[in-house]
């Protein structure tokens, strides 16, 4: 693709050969991490040839937590009943877990993040407790930025409700983001290039970072 | 070794900002910046210069930093011709 003229979004095609790199990638430079998998679904069984799907990270503990004030108020609240097993647990901070899915949207052609949060029980977290858990940039980010703003919606493949990072400024930023590179220029728009630029800018919202190498190596295979 | 600097000092990293789009161009667009301190202070600096609030701000590799990197890791990861080039967009036609 030409950069000039090209408008920052992705076909579905693409999404899907974008997220098979992103996915492999992701393993190799993140191997602490649990990986990004495909989850395959069949939206249209109709129209079965068409494979639509979404990336899924799942069980991720926010580096930005800090619970640990507040749980102690609440664990005075409520005494469970007496349990030897989960007695240990109740006493330090309250783990809670995340699960962040790449979906991708038709109506916008790019990509965009569902997450959600629970306890270790598998109480999902209200959106104020979500809240404490983000990066202490990204309540700014939100505040301030017209890019980037949460709001709880159906998933799109689950059904349920899940936040999501609202996707109608993603491909003007990511328009900006491959106009700055000049290789891109001559080179072209690397699909496989798409997801990482991406969650460069959507992960600073959620506290997902992502490894220089992993960045520097797209860049070296253009 | 030329350099006089004591071992405490902060090795400093030339930041070269660069506008996007229509981001007004700054008249000092390098400047130096301790390798110890956040990325965020760009960023800050930045907001300072323009008074604008909605900036995009990313490196020369299709990626934007986290805020929180530190200047000298993407100055020896992304910097070269001995400095990082940093570009900037404000909302444009989003406004």
């Amino acid at each position: 693709m030409e950069v000039l003229s090209w408008d920052g979004t992705l076909s579905s095609r693409d999404f899907q050969a974008a997220a098979r790199v992103f996915a492999e990638n992701w393993k190799q430079f993140n191997p602490a991490l649990p990986p990004w998998t495909w989850v395959p679904c069949l939206k249209q069984p109709s129209r079965l040839s068409q494979e639509q799907g979404y990336l899924s990270l799942e069980k991720i503990c926010l580096l930005g937590s800090n619970k640990e004030d507040e749980q102690e108020d609440v664990d005075e609240e409520e005494p469970e009943p007496v349990d030897n097993a989960t007695l240990i647990e109740s006493a330090g901070p309250q783990v809670c877990y995340y699960d962040f899915h790449i979906v991708y949207s038709d109506s916008y052609r790019v990509p965009v993040l569902y997450f959600r949060g629970y306890y270790i029980d598998g109480q999902p977290l209200a959106w104020d407790e979500i809240e404490k858990d983000l990066p202490a940039c990204s309540s700014k980010v939100l505040l301030e930025s017209k890019w980037t703003f949460i709001t709880q919606e159906e998933h799109p493949h689950l059904n349920r409700p899940w936040y999501k990072l609202h996707p109608c400024g993603t491909s003007e930023w990511m328009k900006l983001l491959f106009l700055g590179d000049e290789s891109l220029a001559t080179n072209g728009v690397a699909v496989e290039q798409y997801l990482v630029s991406w969650l460069s800018v959507v992960g600073q919202v959620v506290g997902l970072r992502i490894p220089f190498d992993m960045l520097n190596h797209h860049k070296s295979c253009n | 070794m030329s350099t006089a600097e004591s071992p405490t000092a902060a090795k400093k990293v030339v930041i070269h900002l660069r506008a996007t789009g229509d981001a007004p161009i700054l008249k000092q667009a390098k400047f130096k910046i301790p390798g110890t301190d956040k990325f965020a202070k760009v960023i800050d600096f930045l907001r300072r210069q323009l008074h604008r609030d909605t900036l995009f701000v990313y490196v020369n590799s299709a990626f934007s930093p986290n805020p929180d990197e530190l200047v000298m890791d993407l100055y020896n990861n992304f910097g070269f011709d001995g400095k990082l080039v940093v570009n900037y967009a404000c909302s444009m036609a989003w406004g």
